[in-house]
């Protein structure tokens, strides 16, 4: 009886003959999405050993997908990626981290809403699960490297040796503000395929290699929110109790008038001047949320710069001197601004050179050196 | 050098015979439609008649009581919803005479959600449990049969853990009560002998593509007299019991393994003495591995182990990876995988049931075969098991620790 099955292991073929050394094994983390597709296709085309994987974080089958759009980890998404990995001849597995996920990622996103801060979820996914779990995942499929395709980029210092992070060619699709607690013994065994170019050439690669996906569009949002906008999902998964006891009140900084009422501190976050549940003849902005006391501070736009941030928890990457210039990004796609850190007790404290508009609690503060080296960061708390 | 597959999961599915192999180009002249009356159907028509006689004998029933099909899913929900269909005029006229169905707790998804379908259209559904070592509850059952039973559905053997259950026992206590009674029957064919006069059942389900043919080929075994409904009605075919145009290439696999039903003994002892030898090896070379549901009678094929310490997913990559097919419960569609309802159902944790692997030998396996997994086995445990202590010791674990269950089971 034949046991000779075909499947996708992929084996030491007769290319091995030509390269006598033992080929790099990768474990690529492949999201459906166009970047990390043509992250696994560029480590085939180089040589090395790719398995694909993707992360099955969440249970699609209660939500609705609409074709064409990316949600990131949707059932159609990982039957993307997969398409993927067939068409590159590489094994492919689905991870179950629903569990793992839930308790890392979607509770604190909660839990932060509720406290009136802005979460950054896919902060807390990158240290938990991709470069966490996936990390040892790696390390059990005895691979030697991790790859995502984040618009990333890994340097190796030139004095000392040491792997570093930067920011990609692409400024617009910069991912590296979501990567800055990244164990930094793990850089060396990290590899970003994709950060070296730009979307467009990204795009050009895969139509090049008839990937399915070349003109899927862009994943926006939260993954795990999708169209619904995350207060229906805070419906959706809080109790009607727990959201109705986040109700409160507007009030005007400085004075303290109240203003009206509000619904809830959840449905708010600093800088925001429209969907106030409230009408003025002036334009007023959420300035701070207290969740003590359910307060949401409105008031001119003046009020909304400050120079001066605590930053808690913070994690680096790459070690900074005390008299270096840093540049600091509080939110993705933020143009950067430098500040002065000092040293606190729970972190830092950081001083801009120019007041900033709507530092947001829940958001992070990420340094860069000034040749954009990812030096680390950490939670905006004020 | 280059690296066979070793497939070690006969349960899941079973690869082509190398005799149902090479027939095939000749078996794809047999295109016509058998209900035609021309010079092309007579091939097909052959096959039909062939095909059930031989099957007939084997399980000793008539021919008229053999119905094909596209598969055991599509037989077992036939019969679920048969005898509902034929029992409602009653059940609603009659104060529901009888609207119970008595089906094992672990039961194929096919029974299970066709049972859960008929308990939302008013079916009175009884589980019967089952405990650590694989024994069904016969207390509940023989309680739980009765006038108001209109069906008993346990399947022959178990395809998670490989534990045979007591048919004729529970068709006999089914009898007396006036239930019909049902067993899935197809973990067994080509597994161990079996007819139906050891068991006498109403209705029986088979499998193709579970010994080595074509997908998309079931058997419905269905005693004369007994309720049938069509799930499909049609163009009378099998004597207007299930419509639609036969699979003929399905059926022709299916026919060239029935030629070698006479092997089932031999092919099982000699399942048997490896798959006891590859658990004594295991035991041997492995830590805390525990094998369940040992000491019951089980297939002479399956093996279903939990490995302590080891998360079964990675264990199922790794060694896919390196050439070795084999299973963690249930294969999933969906992408989402839950822990075996079975091993649940055994009352196995989470975390076992997570830890835990199934090997399922087939009539080409081979002692070779055997060996090499045995040896990979041994050194990705040992691998990913001192991953996980230096994990632990940099305390950045974050798998599930567990500890075995010892409670109440018999070893």
């Amino acid at each position: 009886m034949s046991n000779n099955i075909n499947h996708q292991s992929t084996l030491q073929d007769s290319n091995s003959s030509i390269k006598p050394q033992k080929k790099k094994k990768v474990l690529v983390a492949m999201s459906g999405g166009v970047d990390s597709s043509v992250a696994a296709a560029l480590l085939v085309e180089q040589g090395y050993e790719v398995v694909g994987a993707t992360m099955q974080v969440w249970d699609y089958s209660s939500c609705e997908i609409t074709e064409g759009n990316g949600t990131c980890c949707s059932s159609l998404d990982v039957d993307d990626a997969r398409s993927v990995a067939d068409r590159l001849d590489i094994p492919f597995y689905v991870l179950n981290c629903e569990a793992k996920f839930k308790a890392s990622v979607i509770d604190p996103f909660i839990q932060a809403y509720l406290n009136g801060q802005t979460p950054l979820p896919c902060v807390n996914c990158n240290t938990y699960l991709k470069f966490d779990h996936l990390v040892k995942k790696m390390k059990e499929l005895e691979c030697d490297y991790l790859a995502t395709g984040h618009y990333a980029q890994i340097i190796q210092n030139e004095e000392n040796g040491s792997y570093q992070i930067k920011t990609s060619e692409d400024d617009w699709k910069d991912q590296t503000y979501f990567l800055f607690t990244i164990d930094p013994a793990i850089v060396p065994h990290l590899l970003f395929p994709v950060g070296h170019l730009k979307k467009p050439e990204v795009r050009k690669i895969a139509e090049e290699k008839n990937l399915v996906v070349a003109k899927k569009k862009d994943s926006t949002g939260i993954c795990f929110v999708g169209e619904r906008g995350y207060d229906t999902f805070l419906k959706e998964n809080v109790s009607q109790e727990i959201l109705n006891s986040k109700k409160g009140l507007l009030k005007r900084y400085p004075s303290g008038e109240v203003m009206a009422s509000h619904e809830g501190i959840h449905l708010y976050t600093i800088g925001q001047s429209k969907g106030l549940g409230m009408t003025y003849h002036e334009k007023l902005f959420v300035l701070k949320i207290d969740p003590l006391t359910n307060t949401v501070w409105v008031g001119d736009e003046k009020y909304l710069f400050y120079d001066e941030v605590d930053v808690v928890e913070p994690h680096l990457i790459t070690q900074f001197n005390d008299n270096e210039p840093i540049q600091v990004k509080i939110r993705y796609q933020h143009k950067g601004s430098e500040a002065s850190l000092t040293k606190t007790e729970f972190g830092y404290k950081l001083k801009f050179k120019e007041p900033q508009r709507a530092i947001t609690p829940g958001q992070a503060a990420v340094f860069y050196s000034q040749d954009k080296v990812l030096l680390g960061g950490g939670w905006i708390k004020i | 050098m280059s690296k066979s597959s070793v497939y070690l999961d006969y349960n899941a599915t079973t690869p082509l015979s190398d005799t149902v192999f090479e027939q095939l180009p000749q078996l794809l002249s047999l295109w016509g439609n058998p209900s035609s009356i021309h010079l092309a159907s007579r091939g097909p028509k052959q096959i039909l008649r062939e095909a059930r006689r031989k099957l007939a004998d084997y399980l000793k029933c008539s021919p008229l009581e053999i119905i094909f099909n596209s598969g055991a899913s599509e037989g077992n929900n036939t019969v679920l919803k048969s005898v509902w269909s034929y029992y409602r005029p009653q059940n609603i006229y009659g104060n529901s005479v009888k609207n119970e169905f008595l089906i094992s707790s672990v039961e194929h998804p096919s029974v299970l959600k066709a049972a859960q379908f008929l308990e939302s259209e008013g079916a009175v559904v009884k589980l019967i449990p089952i405990n650590r070592a694989g024994e069904l509850d016969l207390e509940f059952i023989k309680n739980n049969i009765s006038e108001k039973t209109a069906l008993v559905s346990v399947m022959y053997a178990n395809n998670e853990v490989g534990v045979v259950f007591p048919i004729s026992q529970i068709a006999r206590w089914a009898q007396e009560k006036g239930a019909l009674v049902h067993c899935d029957a197809v973990q067994a064919l080509g597994k161990t002998h079996f007819n139906i006069q050891e068991l006498p059942v109403d209705y029986l389900t088979l499998s193709a593509h579970k010994f080595y043919s074509l997908k998309g080929l079931g058997v419905l075994y269905v005693r004369k007299n007994s309720p049938y409904v069509n799930l499909v009605h049609g163009g009378g075919q099998e004597r207007a019991r299930r419509g639609g145009t036969e699979n003929i290439l399905g059926l022709a696999a299916f026919d060239v393994m029935l030629n070698q039903l006479s092997l089932v003994t031999e092919k099982e002892q000699h399942v048997e003495q490896l798959r006891n030898y590859f658990e004594q090896k295991v035991k041997h070379k492995i830590s805390k591995v525990y094998i369940n549901c040992e000491k019951t009678k089980r297939l002479a094929n399956t093996s279903s182990l939990i490995i302590e310490g080891v998360d079964g997913e990675t264990l199922l990559v790794s060694l896919d990876l390196k050439g070795f097919a084999v299973s963690t419960g249930a294969a999933c569609s969906s992408g989402n995988p839950e822990p075996s309802p079975v091993l649940l159902a055994l009352g196995l944790t989470k975390a076992e049931a997570q830890n835990s692997l199934r090997v399922s030998l087939g009539w080409a396996t081979s002692q070779e075969e055997i060996d090499l997994f045995i040896e990979e086995l041994v050194s990705t445990v040992e691998r990913l098991r001192a991953l996980e202590a230096e994990e632990k010791i940099k305390g950045q674990s974050s798998s599930d620790a567990f500890a075995f269950s010892q409670k109440g089971f018999s070893l």
